[in-house]
C-alpha cells in the first residue's frame, strides 16, 4: 500500500495536467473566441490526427529527423566537449568558433541552409544537429575540465595512455554533466524540429499544425501542440530515467557517510 | 645537535640481512622553477639530490610550500623536473607507470566504480584475469579493514575508509615504490592514528619502498627510517635523519620511549631555528 503522501507525489504530474486542462477549457469557454476551441474540442481531435495515415507519415518523419540530427550531434559533441576539456589548443581552436555560433538561433541560419542543401530532410537535421550540439559540447567541456587531476594520474599510474585516460576515466567522471547537456538538447530537438518544420514547410508534424493554421482549423492545430508536448514530456522522463540509471553513484541519496575510520 | 645520530649513508635493515641496501630511486640535482601569476619564475625545488634504499620508509618533511609534494609527483613521473633529473634502478623517469603507485590525499578514487571495482582496476589494466584480480583484491580489502563493504560507492565513505580504499587500490597492481602524498592529511586526528598504525602493520609485512609525504613531526618520526627535512623558498634538503627505532613499533610503547621524544623534539627545536634565521612567510 502507498502512503497517502507518496501517492500525492506520484500522481502530481497528472494533476498538474487537468489542472491546466480545466484552466483552458474555462478560459476559452469565457473567451468565446473562433481561434481558441475548448480543450475538450482540441482533445477530441487528437483521434483523427493519430488515425490518419498520412499526418502518422509526417510525425514519423519528424521523429526520424529529431533521432538522426540528435544521435549524430551526441556522438560529435562528447568527444569535442571532452577534448576542449582536457587539451588547451583544443579549447583555444574551437572556442571562439563556438561563442560566435552560440547565441545565433539556429532557425535564423536555415534560409542560408536551405539555398545551399535544398528543403529536404538535410537542412531539417542540421538544423537540429547545430540546436542539439552546442548545450552537449558546453556540458562535455565544463565536465572534462573539473575531472581531477589526480585521478587522471592514479590511471596513469596503473598504465593508462593518455587515449585510454580519455574515455575511461574523463567520459565516466564527466558523465553527470554530459548528461545534463544532453537533457537540454533532447528538449532542443524537439524545439527546432518544429521550427524547421515550420520555415521549410513540405513534411512533418510542424507541417500539420500550420497547414491546418492556414485553413483555420483550430482544433487541429491545438491537438497537435497537445501531440508534441506529449511527445517532449514522454522523451524528456524516458531520458531522466535512463540518465538517474547511469550515474547513480553521484546522486545525492547516498551523501550520508558511513561513519567509521 | 649531537643528540641526533650522525648522518649514516647506509640504511641498515633492522632484520639481521647483512647485504647492503641497494639504491631504487636516485634524485640528481633535481630544480623546479613554476611561473606564477606574475609572470615571475619561482623556484619551488633548488638542486635537490637524494638516495633512497630499496625497502626503506622514507619520510620527505617539511612547512607546506617547500616543494615536498613537487619532489614526490617528480618521483612519480607526473611533473617532470626543470633541471636534473630523477632515476628508479638507474632509469630516468619520463613519466609515470605501475612501478611507482601514488596515494593522494585526495583519495582520487573512481566515483564511478564500487570499492571492488576501483581496487581490481589496476590488475585488470595489467591484464590480470577478472576472477584472479578479484580475489586478490577482496583480499586486499580485507587487509585494509573494509570487508563487507566492496560493493558500496566511493560516495558512501568516510574519508578514512576511502582512503583505505585508495591505498589497497594502489597496491593492488604491486608497485615497486609507495608514493604518499599527505595521505592522512585530511582525515581527523583519531582516523589519522589509526591508519597510521594499519599503514605501519602492513608495510611490515612486506617492506615496500615508501616514500612518503608529510608535515607532521610525529607522523614522520613514527613512521620511517629516514626523515628527510626540507626547508622553504626554495625548496631545499635540510638534514637527512636516521630514525633508529625498533621495529615492529608500537604506539602506545613508541610514545613513552625518550628516544622516540628525543627525535620529535630535536626536529621540532631544528624547524624552529630555521624559522628564526630564514624569512618567517
Amino acid at each position: 500500500m502507498m502512503s497517502p503522501a507518496t501517492l500525492l507525489r506520484r500522481s502530481a504530474p497528472v494533476l498538474a495536467c487537468i489542472g491546466l486542462l480545466a484552466v483552458w477549457q474555462a478560459a476559452s469557454l469565457v473567451l468565446k473566441n473562433d481561434s481558441f476551441p475548448t480543450a475538450i474540442e482540441a482533445i477530441r481531435a487528437i483521434p483523427d490526427i493519430l488515425g490518419d495515415k498520412e499526418s502518422l507519415i509526417n510525425i514519423l518523419a519528424s521523429l526520424r529527423r529529431m533521432a538522426l540530427g540528435f544521435g549524430v550531434a551526441v556522438l560529435i559533441s562528447i568527444p569535442l566537449g571532452l577534448l576542449m576539456g582536457r587539451s588547451r589548443s583544443v579549447a583555444a581552436f574551437f572556442n571562439p568558433l563556438l561563442m560566435v555560433i552560440y547565441p545565433v538561433p539556429k532557425a535564423a541560419l536555415m534560409p542560408i541552409i536551405m539555398l545551399w542543401l535544398g528543403v529536404g530532410d538535410v537542412t531539417k537535421t542540421l538544423v537540429i544537429f547545430l540546436g542539439v550540439s552546442l548545450p552537449v559540447i558546453y556540458h562535455s567541456f565544463e565536465g572534462a575540465k573539473a575531472v581531477e587531476e589526480k585521478m587522471l594520474w592514479s590511471g596513469a599510474a596503473m598504465g593508462l595512455s593518455p587515449a585510454q585516460r580519455l574515455v575511461r576515466i574523463v567520459l565516466p567522471a564527466a558523465l553527470p554533466e554530459i548528461l545534463t547537456g544532453c537533457r537540454t538538447g533532447l528538449v532542443l530537438a524537439l524545439i527546432t524540429m518544429i521550427t524547421s518544420e515550420m520555415i521549410a514547410r513540405q513534411s512533418g508534424a510542424g507541417n500539420i499544425l500550420f497547414n491546418a493554421l492556414d485553413m483555420g482549423q483550430y482544433d487541429t492545430v491545438f491537438a497537435m501542440i497537445i501531440i508534441v508536448g506529449a511527445m517532449g514530456i514522454c522523451f524528456d522522463a524516458i531520458f531522466e530515467r535512463v540518465r538517474a540509471r547511469l550515474v547513480r553513484w553521484s546522486e545525492p541519496q547516498f551523501d550520508l557517510p558511513l561513519s567509521f575510520s | 645537535m649531537t643528540a641526533v645520530p650522525a648522518r649514516s649513508s647506509e640504511w641498515v635493515r633492522p632484520v639481521t640481512s647483512q647485504e647492503p641496501a641497494s639504491a631504487i630511486i636516485e634524485i640528481d640535482h633535481v630544480s623546479q622553477v613554476f611561473q606564477t601569476s606574475a609572470r615571475k619564475d619561482h623556484l619551488a625545488l633548488s638542486e635537490i639530490s637524494l638516495t633512497i634504499e630499496e625497502g626503506a620508509f622514507v619520510s620527505i618533511l617539511g612547512p607546506s610550500g617547500c616543494g615536498k609534494s613537487t619532489l614526490l609527483y617528480i618521483v612519480g613521473g607526473f611533473v617532470n623536473p626543470t633541471s636534473g633529473a630523477a632515476r628508479m634502478k638507474g632509469q630516468a623517469i619520463t613519466r609515470p607507470g605501475p612501478d611507482r603507485g601514488p596515494v593522494f590525499q585526495e583519495f582520487a578514487l573512481f566515483p564511478w566504480k564500487t570499492v571492488l571495482g576501483n581496487v581490481m582496476y589496476g590488475p585488470r589494466q595489467q591484464g590480470v584475469r577478472a576472477s584472479e584480480a578479484e580475489a586478490q583484491s577482496r583480499a586486499l580489502i580485507e587487509m585494509v579493514g573494509l570487508k563487507g563493504y566492496e560493493h558500496f560507492y566511493p560516495k558512501e565513505l568516510s574519508g578514512g575508509m576511502k582512503q583505505r580504499v585508495a591505498l589497497a587500490r594502489t597496491l593492488a597492481y604491486h608497485p615497486e615504490v609507495l608514493l604518499m602524498d599527505e595521505p592522512f592529511g585530511a582525515l581527523d586526528a583519531h582516523t589519522r592514528t589509526r591508519l597510521q598504525n594499519d599503514l605501519l602493520n602492513i608495510w611490515e609485512r612486506d617492506r615496500k619502498t615508501v616514500l612518503f609525504v608529510t608535515h607532521s613531526v610525529d607522523e614522520a618520526v613514527f613512521l620511517s627510517d629516514k626523515v628527510v627535512m626540507m626547508s622553504k623558498s626554495p625548496g631545499r634538503i635540510r638534514e637527512v635523519i636516521d630514525i633508529d627505532l625498533p621495529r615492529p613499533r608500537r604506539r602506545n610503547e613508541l610514545l613513552l620511549d625518550p628516544r622516540y621524544q628525543k627525535y620529535v623534539v630535536d626536529i621540532e627545536r631544528m624547524f624552529d631555528e630555521s624559522d628564526e634565521a630564514g624569512p618567517a612567510l
